[in-house]
């Protein structure tokens, strides 16, 4: 992706969520979550309310303070109208949160001639919009919406914010690294940048004497990587003006889309919200599968009378399968309260996961770290996959069945939340109820490719296994590449094992042995088809 | 009555300022209680390189890793892809804080280093090799960092000094006949040989796994029970004349 590709319009509407919450603007007003204060009115500011202080803090400073529970759902849906009030500059707007959203503008700057135009427009469309939500006709300064257009999404979050005189700021192409030099480290965890939560970088970025971005920007990025890991690296390409992850081109394959065909069809959101569920565990497993996540989702829902809703959300981070199923829920909400409602009920839901970044282990950083040993050993194990790749690291992951290549189940660690305190499915292959289960106890060593064998009688016959399941002859000895040839001091089975018996194509047929041979090695065998195979040692 | 109390705190307290400081070569990951008669009843020296051989030694160096991955140590396994996870969860180990780096191809040097330092114990495969260079590094950031190392096999081929050796000596499986039962417990026998000045050897009998597949003391009393069966030297020859009449199965 070039520069000019990646030039972003970031819009965000100050204030926003006391604007959602239904606060006059110009009374007192906060609103609250887990007890902080997360926005307040600029009349609230006036006593000295500033976002991210205790409530009672903010009680103390303005006694008849109205305090409001934040809520994200309410955020979103209401800020849908400004976003459709925008629709007709492009159709694709991306959602981050409730009062910001953001779209690429190569497009449409050019249609409207030139940047200072098209964030001009955006910036009377919004501005239109919101005076109809609050029912004033001029909108004052302090919520008006600010408009910020540069190379990079981070360095378009910085413009729109960091102006005061005017609302809209746009920061000339390939500048927009001289732009974000003079700006603070801290900017790193509030702008539209990964690093929202990463507030321990910027502490030991500031007491290593790096003040502000151009300092990062100066240094060379693998001694940051080397340093700081993946957190080190965004901090290096955000302060150069560049998107903290290259996206992955499209197409990926068939497995970022996902289609469900809603029947009967469904008048109420939650139906619709679940056939969205499944889809999106689906889209989300299968992208961690390829090492993956999603950054950016289209979802589209349909409704029999052929009216589509289709809305482009993108994620700081990554989303989960449940970030995008509240996503639908969100868009769903806000289009039963438009004035385009769907007239029918809805059949058909879609998901595109528009955007995917490799995934860079980044994610790790949220998970409750019990001990600093752990965040120590996941680092070193992320540093593992960039130098190996994403499925170097394993895990263990058991799953039923039969054989054992299907009971040892490793999977990448980057395609689990990797939570030391998750429970791992005991096998407990003792105990499992199905027949032809492997007693304890069992081999530990588990062959990834079974190996040729040749067991034979005394003559030097092959050993045979009947149809009914009985051998015939007895095993004296035994003989592979790799073992050599050995002879048999005690050996158990045939114990026959059966798959798919129903289906003529799969079905399979073995007999398992288990050979303790005069070197003192015991091994598991089976034989399918006349041919024995080496599976496992007890070694 | 409240003297002679006061008096007592005080001796402790006087005990706990006056208790040796704990050197880093002095502190041990935990092993389970089976294994710390081969530790002196601690457990595993932090820092250091212990070898483990012999038929049998897979299992024995799993067996080490349980103690620490029920203390909320990590373990990661390089080199190891054909580890039998069921096995060995019997034997005791908890998978939660437990990696695989299955093929570290020809970077094994780079990844053992990386991983020195931020986990507990490294569990080197037998295929593993390390240039003189990398051990040297590796054995001097493990000194500096505490964490440890356990080889299946010589640890020589890692260019790593091993502090501890412990080879499987001697095994005996029970269960199985002549086409009749199943491979139910192993009695092991390990011998441990300690480098440096106060080498000195103790031997352990242990089972190995026992009939539910986890490790469990052996009644020092219980004799071998049959004959050994190794090959005598005539049956070797046998074998070997054997081996050239039979074609290979291909």
């Amino acid at each position: 992706m070039t520069q000019t590709d990646a030039r972003t319009l970031i819009l965000v509407v100050p204030h926003w969520r006391t604007i959602a919450a239904g606060t006059g603007y110009n009374i007192p007003a906060v609103v609250v979550n887990k007890n902080r204060v997360v926005d307040a009115t600029p009349a609230a500011m006036s006593h000295g309310i500033v976002p991210g202080i205790r409530r009672r803090e903010a009680q103390s400073l303005c006694p008849d303070l109205e305090i409001v529970a934040d809520d994200e759902e309410r955020n979103i849906t209401r800020f849908n109208s400004v976003v459709a009030a925008l629709e007709s500059v492009t159709p694709r707007i991306e959602i981050t949160t409730g009062g910001r959203c953001s779209f690429l503008t190569r497009g449409p700057s050019r249609y409207f001639g030139g940047d200072q135009a098209l964030g001009q427009t955006v910036a009377d469309r919004a501005s239109e919009a919101l005076s109809a939500m609050i029912d004033v006709k001029e909108i004052p300064t302090a919520v008006q919406p600010r408009i910020g257009i540069a190379d990079s999404r981070f360095a378009a979050s910085l413009a729109a914010v960091s102006q005061d005189t005017s609302c809209v700021q746009i920061v000339p192409p390939t500048t927009s690294r001289d732009f974000l030099a003079p700006f603070s480290v801290r900017a790193l965890t509030d702008g539209d940048s990964p690093l929202a939560e990463a507030d321990d970088l910027v502490d030991i970025l500031q007491r290593l004497g790096l003040e502000t971005l151009g300092d990062v920007a100066s240094l060379p990025g693998e001694e940051l990587y080397a340093r700081f890991g993946t957190q080190g690296l965004f901090a290096h390409r955000l302060s150069q003006g560049m998107d903290g992850r290259t996206p992955v081109p499209q197409p990926v394959s068939d497995v970022a889309f996902g289609e469900r065909e809603i029947d009967p069809p469904a008048d109420h959101v939650e139906t619709v919200v679940f056939f969205a569920k499944a889809l999106a565990d689906g889209v989300h497993r299968q992208l961690s599968i390829e090492g993956l996540v999603c950054v950016g989702v289209l979802i589209e829902v349909e409704s029999d009378h052929g009216e589509v809703s289709s809305r482009f959300w993108r994620h700081e981070h990554q989303f989960t399968s449940t970030d995008i199923t509240d996503r639908v829920r969100w868009q769903l909400e806000g289009w039963y309260n438009s004035e385009t409602a769907p007239t029918g009920p809805l059949t058909m839901v879609r998901l595109l996961a528009d955007e995917v970044v490799p995934d860079d282990g980044y994610q790790l950083g949220f998970w409750d770290k019990e001990t600093p040993n752990d965040e120590r050993a996941v680092r070193s194990l992320a540093r593992i996959q960039g130098m190996l790749g994403s499925d170097s690291v394993t895990t263990v992951q058991h799953e039923g069945g039969r054989r054992l290549v299907n009971i040892e189940q490793r999977i990448p660690l980057a395609a689990t939340t990797f939570d030391p305190d998750r429970t791992i499915a005991s096998p407990e292959l003792s105990t499992a109820p199905w027949p032809g289960r492997l007693f304890a106890p069992l081999p530990v060593v588990v062959l990834t490719q079974a190996q040729k064998l040749e067991v034979t009688d005394s003559q030097g016959r092959r050993i045979r296994v009947s149809g009914r399941g009985q051998i015939e002859g007895t095993p004296v000895h035994i003989q592979s590449k790799n073992l050599g040839l050995h002879s048999i001091a005690a050996w158990g089975g045939p114990w026959p094992l059966e798959e798919r018996w129903w289906d003529s194509t799969r079905n399979t047929r073995q007999a398992r042995f288990q050979f303790l041979l005069a070197n003192g090695t015991a091994h598991l065998c089976v034989i399918e088809n006349g041919q024995w195979w080496l599976e496992a040692s007890y070694e | 009555m409240q003297k002679a109390s006061v008096a007592v705190s005080l001796v402790n307290d006087l005990r706990q300022s006056s208790a040796p400081v704990v050197l880093a070569h002095d502190r041990t990951l935990p092993v389970v209680d089976e294994l710390t008669g081969l530790f002196n009843g601690k457990g595993l020296k932090q820092g250091s390189t212990t070898e483990v051989s012999g038929t049998g030694a897979v299992s024995l160096a799993v067996a080490l890793t349980v103690g620490i991955t029920r203390s909320k140590g990590w373990v990661v396994a390089v080199g190891l892809p054909e580890l039998g996870s069921s096995a060995a969860s019997d034997l005791g180990v908890q998978f939660r804080r437990w990696a695989f780096v299955d093929e570290p191809k020809d970077q094994a040097g780079e990844v053992i280093h990386a991983l020195t330092g931020a986990v507990d114990l490294i569990l080197i495969g037998p295929e593993i090799r390390l240039r003189a260079s990398h051990g040297r590094k590796i054995a001097a950031r493990m000194r500096e960092r505490g964490t440890s190392v356990v080889t299946v096999g010589d640890a020589g081929r890692c260019n790593l000094q091993p502090s501890v050796r412990l080879r499987v000596n001697r095994t005996e499986w029970t269960g199985l006949g002549h086409g009749y039962g199943r491979l139910t417990s192993r009695k092991v026998e390990i011998e441990l040989v300690n480098r440096g000045v106060d080498s000195n050897s103790h031997r352990q009998l242990l089972w190995l796994p026992d009939g539910e597949g986890r490790l469990s003391a052996v009644d020092q009393d219980n004799e071998w029970t049959s004959q050994s069966e190794f090959c005598s030297r005539d049956e070797q020859k046998i074998l070997t004349d054997l081996d050239k009449q039979i074609p290979w199965a291909s």
